[in-house]
């Protein structure tokens, strides 16, 4: 069986991608067969950390967004009264305008068109890329298109491509690193994982987010690991009243590194171990 | 530039990088001479309040009710189907309860039967709602946040002034976090500014976009590393799309100097300045010290973003 694990953190910049890539470094040292997939699809840096290209496409991404067909058009105003993502505007007696910008891709205004008059339109939202780092290492990587409102669906799709290949390679390990946050792709990608690493660290922020993202892992009954990077730094008290509201105990604890800061600079993070 | 307001956002791609550090250093600076309200746009992991020196007591607090969820009346509902074939965000399964020979704990196969709403998945949007051929989904609002104001008052040689500073918070679990952001940014709209600084959150999805959308000007802040250069690339594709004009900090410029300079290149005239790598920050800011109340390097160096800043809008 494949075991999945999400490296997530809630707060940014808090050695989310170092963690997984340490992890699946490590892993493969044992060797085990591992995929690494970065679903940080509005900023993926797996790849970079390890001195990675994104060549070939794999595999697109699409969605359907709305086209209106003005011949059909009787400008009722029902798609622009129906989208609650506010990207339809209907000025009186004109003729409703798509706002690219707002639209989530739902498809409820073509639904709700009396007159078959919005079509939808088939558009690409995001990349898939595979890198092999190793003969049991590989690295898939997802790229949402820049400015992509929902980039939830497009984790979705990463995972799920994830999964049917790791199963084609008989991978022991998949991770998942995720986008920092608590919102939409950081749900999609934690949604259903076997387990998580939560990676922080012994700040304020750290604390405050930690807390946030330890809360979403129980909604969506994942269970969570904290994972403590540059724990010599700031003050680490606050960190252990948070695990242990939740029930969750400290994993480990990483120092500060400047060797590891350099490495991940330049990306050349292939050496390192958990 | 006396009698309009100014939106200011810091924004990033990449996490981490020090936009909340520098948003709240530049609200005490420019604080001094502007009305200004900050606003943290971060609803997802909002940390500009902790910069600031922590708020112990907030004004105000309001409920966000930006989301919405089906009901589902599984009296009408004859399981068509429907919903969860044309649900964008996968998040409507067809299931119907089977008794486990086992334990005979009610299971659910995943084969046919009815519809079950995954509230983690959920938009929002009414697809589901809007296809029902038989009417039985109707949207539920929810409350998927909350937004926080409060006045900081400061004093600095005997002279006091202040700032408004609003926050919000997305709920775990909830969507939209696009749609609190718009929230958190009307309520800070209500205040009498000159200058709305406002600290976004990192990537390039919605809440971001929320943030940008009607923004004067973007610090884009990066640091010099290979994802921090990359992701600012990203953020930088966004704000171009929608034609805001932008300047450059560099975080942590030392700890990759060659780096820093690639980018201080490629930022050329748009290069507002750079900040040093100091440890000395992760101290203060666990003692809930702002930046410019203590007396590290990287103070002046702020400082020294902060007046070019103040070219650009002209004072």
């Amino acid at each position: 069986m494949t075991k999945t694990i999400a490296v997530t953190g809630g707060k940014g910049g808090v050695g989310k991608s170092t963690i997984a890539i340490l992890f699946a470094n490590q892993l493969v040292k044992e060797g085990k067969r591992v995929i690494l997939a970065d679903c940080d699809v509005e900023c993926p840096n797996d790849y970079l950390l390890l001195g990675q290209k994104l060549k070939e496409t794999i595999k697109k991404v699409y969605a359907q967004f709305p086209k209106l067909i003005k011949k059909k058009c009787k400008k009722c105003g029902l798609c622009a009264k129906t989208c609650r993502s506010n990207a339809i505007f209907q000025a009186p007696g004109e003729y409703p305008v798509f706002i690219k910008d707002l639209c989530s891709a739902c498809g409820a205004c073509w639904i709700v068109c009396p007159y078959g008059a919005i079509s939808p339109k088939k558009e690409e939202t995001g990349k898939i890329f595979v890198n092999k780092i190793k003969d049991n290492f590989q690295l898939i990587t997802g790229l949402a298109k820049a400015g992509l409102e929902e980039t939830g669906p497009v984790v979705t799709k990463v995972k799920d491509f994830a999964l049917d290949f790791a199963k084609k390679n008989k991978a022991d390990y998949v991770l998942f690193d995720t986008a920092p946050g608590i919102h939409c792709p950081v749900v999609s990608a934690l949604i259903d994982c076997d387990l998580s690493f939560c990676v922080t660290e012994p700040t304020p922020m750290g604390a405050a987010d930690l807390s946030l993202i330890l809360d979403l892992c129980q909604k969506l009954k994942v269970p969570a690991k904290v994972i403590l990077n540059q724990a010599d730094l700031g003050d680490k008290r606050k960190i252990s009243p948070i695990a242990k509201r939740y029930k969750i105990k400290i994993e480990k604890e990483i120092p500060y590194s400047r060797e590891l800061v350099e490495a991940y600079s330049q990306g050349k993070l292939l050496n390192f171990y958990l | 530039m006396s009698g309009k307001k100014t939106k200011l956002v810091v924004a990033s791609g990449k996490g981490g990088v020090g936009k909340s550090m520098l948003t709240s250093a530049l609200v005490m600076l420019f604080a001094k001479e502007k009305k200004v309200v900050a606003v943290d746009c971060d609803a997802d992991a909002p940390n500009l309040a902790i910069w600031l020196g922590g708020i112990r007591k907030w004004d105000k607090n309001i409920p966000v009710i930006a989301s919405a969820r089906p009901e589902i009346d599984y009296k009408k509902c004859d399981g068509c189907g429907l919903c969860a074939e044309k649900c964008n965000f996968s998040a409507i399964k067809m299931v119907h309860p089977v008794k486990s020979v086992k334990s005979g704990v009610e299971q659910f196969n995943r084969v046919k039967g009815k519809p079950k709403v995954n509230p983690f998945l959920c938009e929002g949007c009414g697809a589901c709602e809007a296809i029902c051929p038989k009417g039985a989904i109707k949207l539920k609002p929810v409350q998927n946040g909350e937004i926080k104001s409060a006045i900081r008052r400061l004093a600095e040689r005997k002279k006091n002034y202040k700032f408004h500073l609003v926050s919000g918070q997305l709920f775990p679990g909830e969507t939209g976090s696009g749609k609190v952001v718009d929230k958190i940014k009307a309520e800070a709209d209500k205040f009498d500014y000159d200058l709305m600084l406002i600290d976004s959150a990192p990537g390039t999805g919605c809440p971001v976009t929320a943030a940008l959308r009607d923004a004067n000007f973007v610090i884009l802040v990066t640091e010099p590393t290979l994802s921090g250069f990359s992701d600012f690339k990203r953020v930088l594709e966004v704000v171009n799309y929608f034609k805001i004009s932008w300047g450059v900090v560099i975080n942590k410029w030392d700890i990759n100097p060659k780096l820093s300079k690639k980018i201080e290149n490629f930022a050329q005239k748009k290069f507002l300045g750079k900040i040093s790598y100091d440890q000395g920050i992760f101290k203060a800011v666990s003692n809930l010290t702002p930046v410019l109340e203590t007396n590290l390097k990287v103070k002046n160096e702020i400082k020294n973003i902060f007046k070019s800043l103040q070219k650009w809008l002209g004072r």
